[in-house]
């Protein structure tokens, strides 16, 4: 059978669809074990102006790294999340600081669906006190040096990690084929 | 069970870059986008029963006596399975769109037309055992998006659905049979194949008479995924 044809999510998703679900760290009752953490940066498009109203969704393990739908989950984390950028193009999800698993470098997938693209944008965030070293099958993807430092989510204070996304132009972020 | 996925074939799908429609140049990626190994990471994702409290099967009403909304009553139903035709159970299925009069609920809309108070404008479903879902709603009105100067949206229903993976996970706008605007409209129109465009419109499925009358139409789904094929040594 042949796959139903994507189209752009629009102006107008629900607020109520996105509400509650910015916070991964508290779920059913109760609260995930690990590093809580705030991710946030902007989603910026051509000549680094801000996308508003552009919808962000994450999946990723917890903090033994372990997905939510799998046994052993960690029942206090959400393991999905999404998230609304405001009119500065910022989006903020609390989350955890993913554990690392098999040959995976801890990540989080990200999902872009915004005005404008007529299909999701996919990527992947990693989180690694040296970019250069990690080694990842997903990141080895990204030949280029300087694009693939641009995987990794900065360290700003404790508790905070930024990840901005650069749909197009100038230090644009890599994207993986969907 | 575990499921392949191959990359969308771009000639079942949208124009990613379409004329009139400004953003699209401003916000794809320049640089090809690349290739990845699927991993466990990306094969799973959220149970979406355990994520969503699951709203009406009827956005037509606030509650189960209020008043229904102004416009035509419609019932929605289709099927969602995979690649081979295997039913999605349990994938749930989100659904948004305007009142008759073209207006949606949402900040972000400033079309002068009226807002419906006994319209919900969204719910949220689940697929049954055989991938089946069903829901009642109104008539969606055409609107125009003012920044544009011209263009006028047909009438549609968005729908986004969280399948059993990351990989699966589909948003798409539907369309109704023999709609004038759907001649102009700029993602409509941004497939060149005449099957695809037909898999973004509603099937027209006659009208019910009785306990509720309304007019049905249906659309099915098909998500990325395969069974995969094991590996023989």
């Amino acid at each position: 059978m042949i796959v139903s044809p994507y189209c752009t999510i629009g102006p107008f998703f629900p607020a109520s669809f996105v509400e509650g679900h910015d916070d991964l760290t508290r779920y059913r009752g109760g609260t995930a074990r690990g590093q809580h953490i705030v991710l946030s940066g902007r989603i910026l498009q051509e000549g680094g102006v801000p996308t508003r109203n552009t919808i962000l969704e994450i999946w990723q393990p917890d903090a033994n790294g372990i997905f939510s739908s799998c046994a052993g989950a960690d029942p206090g984390f959400a393991g999905w999340g999404r998230a609304r950028t405001d009119a500065d193009g910022w989006y903020r999800i609390r989350t955890i600081v993913p554990g690392s698993y098999g040959d995976r470098c801890p990540h989080a997938n990200l999902m872009i669906l915004a005005i404008g693209l007529t299909r999701r944008l996919v990527t992947t965030v990693f989180f690694a006190d040296d970019p250069d070293s990690a080694r990842d099958p997903v990141l080895d993807c990204v030949k280029d040096a300087t694009a693939r430092r641009r995987l990794f989510a900065a360290r700003e204070n404790a508790g905070e990690y930024r990840f901005d996304l650069i749909l197009r132009g100038e230090n644009e972020t890599p994207f993986f084929l969907d | 069970m575990s499921f392949s996925y191959d990359p969308y074939d771009d000639r079942t799908q949208l124009a990613r870059y379409i004329d009139r429609y400004p953003l699209s140049f401003k916000r794809t990626p320049l640089e090809p986008l690349v290739p990845r190994p699927l991993t466990l990471s990306e094969r799973t994702g959220p149970v979406a029963a355990d994520l969503f409290t699951l709203g009406p099967m009827d956005l037509s009403k606030t509650s189960a006596d209020a008043p229904r909304a102004t416009g035509q009553l419609i019932q929605i139903s289709g099927r969602v399975t995979d690649e081979d035709g295997s039913p999605l159970a349990g994938a749930a299925i989100e659904i948004w769109q305007a009142n008759s009069a073209g207006k949606y609920i949402h900040d972000a809309d400033r079309h002068n037309a009226p807002v419906d108070p006994n319209f919900t404008g969204e719910g949220r479903l689940m697929t049954d055992a055989e991938g089946n879902f069903q829901f009642f709603s109104i008539k969606p009105g055409a609107y125009p998006v003012l920044e544009s100067g011209w263009w006028w949206r047909p009438p549609h229903i968005h729908f986004s659905i969280l399948g059993r993976s990351w990989m699966d996970r589909f948003v798409t706008q539907i369309f109704f049979p023999g709609e004038p605007l759907n001649e102009t409209d700029l993602l409509l129109n941004a497939v060149s194949d005449r099957d695809v465009r037909e898999r973004l419109i509603f099937q027209f499925e006659g009208t019910s008479m009785g306990e509720v009358n309304a007019m049905g139409f249906r659309r099915d789904f098909v998500l990325r995924g395969r069974r995969q094929t094991p590996e023989v040594d």
